[in-house]
């Protein structure tokens, strides 16, 4: 028989958060190691935090105990209700009180040996369980460890070391530009400006907001702007640079269709101030007449809130295939960023860590795939500062990451060009 | 104190890595739980596979076993596959690693690995003097200090969680980056047939979302060590490669070009007047058609076109065509479908032009392979997608590949990569066939 737990991912999740952001470790399975009270303390005992959960025919429920055994302490005991889970404390004694009748513990005691667990009609009470006995088919033992622990923590800040570097030292392809531009584009409110401000954070090494960040409904970039980055306060440039547009909107008030082509060819300068009614064209104010390659747009990301993006409207549903066909037929490789992954349902900063293993995530990036027609392993998370003081090497980890594909992504599309166009201009 | 692994979070990820994207559950740390070995063994029984890690100063020394501890019953004595390797602190992980059969044998004070040769040697791990003697084969296989006997600070034991496939695990994992490195070097090698031509176009033919240009950005990952997007791929209403591709693929961001080329075509539909048109094969065969041409579903090339290759060499020429399926629509084809495959094959006949099946997303990409990667196994074979298309293609089973394209997920795998590259190698032979049956003119 296995070792892997009964839990299904939802309901595992839900009382590691109940419990504080905790990572589950499977230590004892009775059905593996035999229903035995012995066996379970000898192989839960000086392992730190544990949880035992019993599953019965219609119910989890368990104990969360916080000290090592054998030490004394407070012991949680709690119940899954339909969507929340109920708690009380009883105690402070040791674990094995949980499994061995005595008089210091009357309130819930687990019988593995019958299969069975007897509670006090008080703690019944607060659990909202409908029965004094209950019997059962499974327990099971955890040991719980903080997720974001010193050693992940000082792993990430090497982590993110290491994606700084080989950032800070990328070539373009082939050495055809000096920096690659990369666009940002989706609706309003999707976290284009703040994506920005948090890859430009990381970089100068505290929190910053260079672009300013406006709400859902009006969205604040109406202009558009393309940022370079330096490298601390004081050093290099960059290799790539961030084009912040406006917003697009089902309604008339975002960025006008027809002034993407002109912005992927790079005729729109820095600080052109969008007309929602009125796309650029030639001559007007400063357009670009002869851009270079350098100046063209060379990875294309969506943005997208990931808790909206399952229910965009129709028009800008049609209007993201729309965009996306355009750039097909211009051969411009395009990435998807979901952005406030971090804010997704059951989802805690410290599930960051290993995101794309989380189930929730994992059923976004189907939904987008399926959607919107972008290849899954185009879709990236990321996580933007929003209301941190400081940096988080958790959220910069996987902000770099996804600029690092990007990267990755504009030098697809400049080994695609036609040597011809490398040098040609617009 | 916290129970908590003395490998850091990076040494940990990479052996999870090296044991195939597997979890490790700490089970028992010698300096927490006791130094007994009755601390360990209570623990560590029935968990299923593990990895015993013992930390010495200046490296690590580990062993993976498949299977459980053994127990009273068997006299706690064992015989195990396991993999010994062992890897150095502070350093970007690589493992070295043997595998080898060994009786583990328990006894009140020690941990005793038997290895079945003559005369007889034995690793032995003393827990409470905390001291390991390694073998003079193991010192040899795993390149270690010859100083033999030596003290140890900590000994871990995780379990293994993950496993896919446990009867061919060891094999897979300490042999297949192996396998694939050699794979690889054989295609960097590679020369077409009497350098006739310097570079073989292999055109890649199928329905629309069958996984060309997937295929294509999986041998590119490959070659560069990273997942790549050149060819845009996802999902549409019709198909998203409307041009003529001709992809060169270079050994790594800034390497050298590799000896193929691999032709990307719209894909096939079974409606007329949709998708690649029947009547555009020969010319591409016939290497007329030049890269980026805009298919026209509705009207083939004709000579008239400005870009229309009049007088194709060799090297222009299409030398193998791999037909791309997606295994999981075989058994359903539209009879349409059927139909309009027979007339494309029956074009690439007339050209004589070698040809091989590609069947693209097998779920199980761990089951394909026979244990020496040398050819699909034979419960593989008999599915019923593979003789069907044995059948209705005409395709002998040893030119008919199977592969999992990178499309899902964000880290290279080397079974993947070895049924990628062996597919290739495949192409490469039917393309030399190809060059040596060609008349001498």
């Amino acid at each position: 028989m296995a070792m892997t737990t009964c839990l299904t991912w939802m309901q595992e999740k839900k009382l590691q958060n109940h419990f504080g952001e905790k990572q589950f470790s499977l230590l004892y399975k009775a059905s593996v190691h035999e229903f035995s009270s012995e066996s379970l303390l000898q192989r839960c005992s000086k392992q730190g935090p544990i949880i035992t959960v019993i599953h019965s025919e219609d119910h989890i429920l368990g104990a969360y105990v916080p000290k090592s055994y054998p030490e004394d302490c407070f012991i949680i005991l709690f119940a899954f209700q339909e969507t929340t889970i109920s708690h009380c404390k009883i105690g402070p004694f040791q674990l094995s009180m949980l499994f061995y009748e005595s008089d210091r513990n009357s309130e819930f005691n687990i019988n593995l040996e019958k299969k069975e667990v007897a509670i006090s009609i008080n703690t019944m009470d607060k659990l909202g369980l409908p029965q004094c006995y209950i019997s059962f088919q499974e327990c099971e033992v955890f040991r719980c460890e903080d997720l974001l622990d010193k050693r992940r923590m000082d792993g990430l800040t090497e982590l993110r070391e290491s994606l700084l570097t080989a950032i800070r030292t990328y070539e373009p392809y082939g050495g055809r530009v000096c920096q690659v531009r990369i666009l940002l584009l989706g609706p309003i409110g999707a976290g284009k400006s703040s994506f920005f401000n948090s890859v430009k954070s990381v970089f100068r090494g505290h929190v910053t907001n260079q672009a300013l960040v406006g709400s859902k409904t009006t969205g604040v970039s109406e202009k558009y702007r393309t940022y370079f980055i330096k490298d601390g306060k004081d050093g290099n440039t960059l290799p790539f640079i961030l084009c912040d547009s406006m917003g697009l909107s089902e309604k008339e008030e975002g960025l006008h269709m027809d002034d993407i082509p002109c912005i992927l060819e790079g005729c729109v300068p820095d600080r052109y101030q969008f007309n929602s009614m009125k796309p650029i064209t030639p001559g007007l104010g400063n357009y670009t007449g002869c851009p270079m390659l350098k100046d063209r747009i060379h990875c294309v990301a969506f943005v997208f809130d990931a808790n909206s993006v399952g229910h965009l409207s129709d028009e800008m549903v049609e209007k993201i295939r729309r965009i996306r066909r355009e750039l097909i037929k211009c051969g411009v490789v395009h990435v998807v960023l979901l952005t406030h992954v971090d804010t997704l349902d059951l989802i805690t900063k410290g599930d960051l860590i290993d995101i794309y293993r989380c189930v929730p995530v994992k059923l976004k990036l189907e939904a987008v795939h399926r959607e919107l027609g972008f290849a899954l392993s185009d879709i990236f998370v990321v996580s933007n500062y929003t209301s941190e003081w400081e940096l988080e090497p958790v959220m910069d980890v996987l902000n770099l990451s996804a600029l690092r594909q990007m990267l990755w992504a504009a030098d697809d599309f400049l080994e695609d060009l036609p040597l011809e166009e490398t040098s040609r201009c617009f | 104190m916290a129970v908590r692994t003395t490998l850091t979070w990076n040494e940990e990820k990479s052996l999870q890595k090296l044991l195939g994207n597997v979890s490790l559950i700490l089970l028992y740390k010698s300096t927490v739980h006791g130094n007994r070995i009755s601390n360990m063994y209570n623990r560590c029984i029935r968990q299923g596979s593990t990895v015993t890690m013992i930390y010495c100063p200046k490296n690590s020394f580990g062993i993976f076993m498949l299977g459980h501890y053994p127990e009273i019953s068997e006299g706690f004595r064992k015989l195990n596959s396991s993999i010994y390797f062992s890897f150095q602190k502070n350093k970007t992980m690589e493992m070295t690693a043997a595998f080898l059969n060994s009786t583990l044998k328990i006894s009140n004070d020690q941990l005793e690995f038997q290895f079945p040769i003559s005369p007889v040697q034995y690793l032995s791990l003393d827990l409470h003097k905390r001291t390991i003697v390694i073998p003079k084969l193991l010192v040899e296989k795993l390149g270690l200090n010859p100083d033999l006997g030596f003290r140890f600070l900590e000994c871990e034991v995780f379990r293994v969680e993950g496993i896919k496939d446990a009867a061919g695990y060891i094999n897979r994992i300490t042999r297949a980056t192996q396998h694939r490195n050699s794979l690889l070097a054989d295609l960097r090698a590679y020369r077409p047939y009497a350098d006739l031509v310097s570079e073989i176009r292999i055109l890649l033919l199928g329905p629309v979302g069958s996984g060309k240009s997937s295929f294509f950005n999986s041998v590119k990952s490959i070659f560069h060590g990273h997942l790549t997007h050149q060819a845009i791929v996802g999902s549409d209403v019709t198909s998203i490669t409307e041009q003529y591709r001709i992809y060169s693929v270079k050994d790594g961001k800034d390497g050298k070009s590799l000896p193929f080329m691999l032709c990307d075509s719209m894909g096939l539909d079974e409606k007329e007047g949709v998708g690649l048109c029947v009547a555009d094969i020969p010319h591409i065969l016939k290497g007329c058609v030049p890269d980026r041409y805009q298919f026209s579903p509705h009207k083939p090339i004709t000579p008239k076109h400005p870009a229309f290759i009049t007088s194709p060499s060799l090297k222009d020429r299409i030398h193998c065509v791999a037909y791309v399926f997606d295994i999981n629509s075989i058994d359903n084809l539209s009879s349409k479908m059927v139909a309009k495959f027979k007339q494309v094959q029956k074009e690439v006949l007339n050209c004589g032009v070698a040809h091989v099946a590609l069947f693209t997303k097998v779920n199980n990409c761990y089951e394909v392979l026979q244990d020496n990667f040398l050819k699909m196994n034979k419960s593989m074979i008999s599915q019923s997608q593979i003789q069907n298309a044995n059948k209705m293609l005409g395709i002998p089973l040893s030119n008919i590949l199977v592969v999992e394209n990178y499309a899902s997920e964000r880290e290279m795998d080397p079974l993947k990569d070895i049924l990628i590259l062996s597919a290739l190698k495949q192409m490469f032979r039917a393309a030399d066939d190809f060059l040596e049956d060609l008349p001498l003119e």
